[in-house]
């Protein structure tokens, strides 16, 4: 069996493009190669920041010969009467490739046809590379492509070289302006010089040779295994950071790493400002003591395999030291003054260009969190959500803040704290951010909840209201995380309330500068938040859409309760009798949708089903009104399951469309008062049911 | 290496590698890429090869000279080549060695950084090049200028001068780096960054900024209306404008609402300069050549 080895070297690629290639390229081969007839080939694809790499193995030399039997046209039509081929028979012979005298014959149902039995060589496999690689190549997609020198191609970024080798054999074409061969270089500092790529088998460990790592499953290994070892002998551990890691994986040819070490002084700023510059700025992993406190040193990841004068570590210490000293220097300049005296400025700080200023937001801010506050009868002042609805945005106006937008909410909570603010409230700051989405926990303190619900639905609303709604895959102002966390916030806090009246009072607060129909506005927020709680149940709570449809349908605006009823539904629906139920449900949805609402009358019962089956709604009835208050929703949910049976009985021996108008009425009238009870829990005829209609 | 040296060093490399070195533009500009031997140059199929040092001004950026990392105003070396080169990181690497660094001894990394600019129209994708974990350079390859998409395409290096010379002199301050004939950077500029950041930030006359934003952008407005347009003219009033823009920007007089609007008016001339410098070109039978062409033929 043959072995394929395909190098594209390039400029450095994006570390974000890389998986998605790899991706591309796996699923683009598999797929050409399955359509030339190929099977049981096995296919790796590696990549380096400079190269992309397909090796496939267990390839054959040539496709297998293929006979195919084909069918031509019936032989009345093919064959003229004295023998000779009509311009159909001649035709079918061209298509088959052979005269027209060694056509065969074909006896079916429907008479004699013309029959051929073609043999296809099978092609090289080199011959069948030479010609899906460069339409693979050309198929490729990244994020964003650009062009170079002339302009003439796009990729990712300049393409340099391309080795393609079936075994020893070069595999002949052209891309990108460029020759395909056996040429390369190797890493970009150890071995710097051309190598000719000898066979596809050696590709991996000369690469290997000329200190390139090209598996990033390796890279990965070795770079743990690293930093372990680094962190080890200046006495910490690795903080784990996966996400950081596989970055770096992404941007080494050769995963290097180094230990430095900064003043302990810099320890003395908050350690969320320390690891921002190390992590975020300078891509470093965080070392920590066994506590998990953080220490005065850090690993950068190089690419390359030492540090022969000690010149890297030397740099990166000193640009370390240079972004914490800049950071010092702007948290100094902030502590000079409170917090507090800081909330004049958010008058001239523009939070949105209609919405207005900070002090326009936080004061919306602060009146929906009095509102939400009152709602869930909470005890906090008026006079405390207000000031602090200001104080937690103060920090927006800080220098820290400019440098490091990702610490805000974070910086307010450290100089509300060193100020020696409540717990409450310098919690509530560093919190109000929190959860993104349904990642994360939620604030510490319920002023902290309070403040992030109202915040994010004045955001919302406010967005909505001036047309900057999400669409599609565009969210650019992460509306949608927004929504997830309100939900998760209400969720984690156990919280009993009327979010569509919370909603409302959001919208009603932004009516001033509102652009679009404020009415309209309201219900396309209520759909955006409704939507974002079905996502929860489906997501977090695991529920099935149409369980989430069911609950959601008889009402969502306490999400707590909702959750409550989607849970109870999703363990209830697969026993059988419910199945039947929620068949049968559908049933009576259809018989009773339309029709007039009317009081049931017993002495109109003309069969016993009727009685029957009104006195276990009743029951039902009785017991909701028992396990309801009670939160005892799956009971609720259980109890339904008995009236199956009544339910079936009712409909084989009772004819509901009687020709008596009062009585046709009065069974209509029966199964309505089934349906508002079951209709309380959830609309059980959105349920998809298998047997259903 | 003093500052004076590297600047010295790499017009020297650059020029062995067949760039003019041209000087900076002389009205103020916030990057080197807004210079007309840059900006206009990009646009067209004809080659060009230019190296300059641009002071580059960003009121605000400011700090008094209190901040040792931050300045309203720094150099940067520009170098454009067009079309790009095939070995061009290849050259940039040897540049590093004109500044006295040996790329085998250090971690050197291309990290992606894409680089839009909303006042030009324009816009590439490319690297910040980092030496020890040190952004040295941004490293860019235009795609579009002016609103117009470019062929050949321009490889576009900025070497941030003074903090490659903090990095390479290991000095904790911009104002301690050595200039030239070991005077130190401070003495030259620390007074005129004060200054500069007070006349930016308390003193600027906002009514008077904002009557010369209209004016120039009139001005612009007449040079490229004009029969043949003046395409530099043009520019150089439009140029006007953008710092005019940055300063109004810096005093905090610019809302968000108004910030857009008056973006979107400079790059209206942007645009309208880099269109009257490609018809003029073309206009001209593209005097230096044309890099498209030479390929086929």
């Amino acid at each position: 069996m043959a072995s394929f080895v395909l190098e594209i070297r390039t400029e450095e690629i994006p570390a974000n493009a890389l998986p998605g290639a790899r991706r591309q390229l796996q699923d683009l081969f598999a797929k050409h190669l399955g359509e030339a007839g190929f099977t049981d080939f096995l296919t790796a694809v590696l990549s380096t920041p400079r190269r992309l790499i397909v090796t496939i193995t267990n390839l054959p030399q040539r496709q297998a010969d293929r006979v195919e039997e084909m069918t031509g046209p019936p032989v009345r039509i093919a064959v003229a009467e004295d023998g000779t081929p009509t311009k159909a028979g001649l035709g079918f012979a061209a298509k088959a490739g052979l005269p027209f005298e060694q056509l065969g014959r074909l006896e079916t149902e429907k008479g004699q046809y013309l029959a051929a039995t073609v043999n296809h060589m099978g092609r090289t496999t080199s011959e069948i590379l030479v010609e899906i690689t460069p339409t693979i190549l050309s198929a490729l997609r990244f994020p964003k492509m650009m062009r170079w020198g002339l302009g003439s191609f796009l990729f990712v970024r300049p393409v340099h070289g391309i080795v393609a080798l079936l075994d020893d054999e070069v595999v002949p074409f052209g891309a990108f302006g460029i020759t395909s061969g056996r040429a390369t270089v190797g890493h970009r500092v150890h071995s710097p010089q051309p190598i000719d790529i000898a066979h596809a088998d050696t590709y991996a460990e000369t690469m290997a040779r000329h200190s390139v790592m090209i598996d990033p499953a390796q890279r990965r290994q070795t770079l743990e295994t690293a930093a372990q070892q680094l962190a080890a002998t200046v006495g910490c551990r690795v903080h784990e950071d996966p996400r950081l890691v596989a970055e770096h994986l992404e941007l080494v040819e050769w995963p290097g790493l180094i230990v430095g070490s900064f003043d302990r002084k810099f320890l003395d700023l908050p350690p969320e400002v320390v690891v921002s510059t190390l992590r975020h700025h300078q891509k470093c992993l965080i070392l920590e003591d066994g506590d998990g406190a953080l220490q005065p040193h850090f690993l950068a990841v190089i690419d390359r395999k030492d540090d022969p004068e000690d010149l890297i570590r030397l740099g990166n210490e000193w640009v370390i030291r240079a972004r914490l000293a800049d950071a010092g220097f702007f948290f100094s300049e902030d502590r000079k003054r409170p917090l507090e005296d800081t909330i004049a400025d958010l008058e001239r700080v523009e939070w949105h260009r209609i919405l207005g200023s900070l002090e326009a937001k936080a004061e919306r801010l602060g009146r929906l969190a009095v509102t939400l506050s009152g709602q869930l009868g909470l005890d906090l002042s008026t006079e405390l959500l207000c000031r602090a609805a200001r104080l937690v945005k103060a920090d927006l106006t800080t220098h820290m803040v400019g440098e490091f937008p990702e610490l805000q909410g974070v910086m307010g909570g450290h100089y509300l704290r060193l100020e020696g603010a409540d717990e409450a409230l310098w919690t509530a700051s560093r919190d109000h951010y929190r959860p993104v989405g349904f990642e994360g926990d939620s604030p510490a303190s319920t002023l902290g909840r309070v403040l992030g619900v109202a915040d994010r639905l004045d955001t919302i609303a406010g967005l909505y209201a001036v047309g900057e709604k999400p669409t599609g895959s565009r969210d650019p102002l992460g509306l949608r995380r927004a929504a997830q966390a309100v939900v998760k916030i209400i969720i984690d806090s156990a919280w009993t309330l009327d979010l569509e009246a919370i909603i409302g009072e959001a919208v009603s607060g932004v009516a001033g500068q509102a652009t679009e129909e404020i009415d309209e506005v309201r219900s396309a927020v209520t759909l955006f938040i409704a939507d974002r709680l079905r996502r929860w149940l489906t997501d977090v709570d695991s529920v099935s859409g149409d369980t989430a449809d069911a609950v959601m349908a008889t009402g969502w605006a306490d999400p707590c309760e909702t959750t409550a009823r989607a849970k109870a539904l999703e363990s209830v629906r697969s026993n059988d009798s419910f199945r039947a139920l929620a068949l049968a449900f559908k049933r009576v949805r259809n018989i009773t949708d339309g029709q007039a609402e009317g009081e049931v009358d017993p002495t109109l019962f003309e069969h016993p089903e009727e009685r029957e089956l009104y006195d276990a709604i009743l029951e039902f009835h009785t017991a909701l009104k028992r396990l309801l208050p009670e939160h005892r929703v799956t009971e609720a949910f259980e109890a339904m399951i008995p009236i199956a049976d009544t339910l079936d009985r009712f409909f084989v021996e009772v004819l509901v469309m009687a020709d008596n108008k009062e009585v046709r009425a009065n069974r209509i009238a029966l199964l309505k008062l089934l349906g508002q009870d079951f209709l309380t829990l959830a609309d059980l005829s959105i349920l998809q049911i298998d047997g259903g209609e | 290496m003093d500052l004076q040296t590297l600047i010295l060093n790499l017009s020297r490399y650059w020029a062995d590698c067949g760039c003019i070195v041209q000087q900076p533009c002389d009205t103020e500009v916030g990057a080197g890429t807004m210079h007309p031997e840059s900006f206009l140059r990009v646009l067209g199929p004809e080659p060009y090869r230019v190296a300059y040092v641009q002071p580059s001004r960003r009121p605000a950026d400011a700090r008094y000279g209190e901040n040792p990392f931050r300045l309203g105003r720094h150099l940067q070396m520009q170098v454009i080549l067009k079309p790009s080169p095939d070995d061009i990181q290849g050259l940039y690497l040897k540049s590093l060695e004109a500044m006295g660094i040996d790329p085998s001894v250090h971690d050197i990394r291309f990290e992606e950084d894409n680089w839009e600019s909303p006042t030009l129209g324009a816009w590439g994708v490319g690297w910040q090049v980092l030496l020890d974990g040190m952004e040295i350079t941004q490293f860019t390859y235009f795609q579009q200028a002016g609103g117009i998409d470019l062929a050949p395409m321009t490889a576009e290096l900025t070497y941030g001068l003074e903090r490659i010379s903090m990095f390479l002199q290991r000095k904790d301050s911009i104002y301690d780096i050595e200039w030239g004939a070991g005077v130190p950077y401070g003495h030259i500029r620390l007074m005129d960054e004060r200054e500069a950041s007070t006349y930016g930030f308390e003193v600027a006359d906002v009514d008077m900024l904002r009557r010369h934003f209209e004016d120039w952008e009139r001005e612009a407005g007449r040079c490229l209306e004009h029969d043949p347009p003046l395409v530099v003219p043009a520019l150089e009033a439009t140029l006007k404008t953008s710092h005019l823009f940055n300063l109004l920007d810096a005093r905090g007089a610019v809302s968000v609402t108004e910030r857009v609007g008056l973006i979107g008016r400079v790059r209206a001339n942007a645009v309208g300069a880099a269109k009257a410098y490609a018809d003029q070109r073309e206009a001209m039978g593209w005097p230096l050549g044309n890099a498209l062409k030479k390929e086929v033929g």
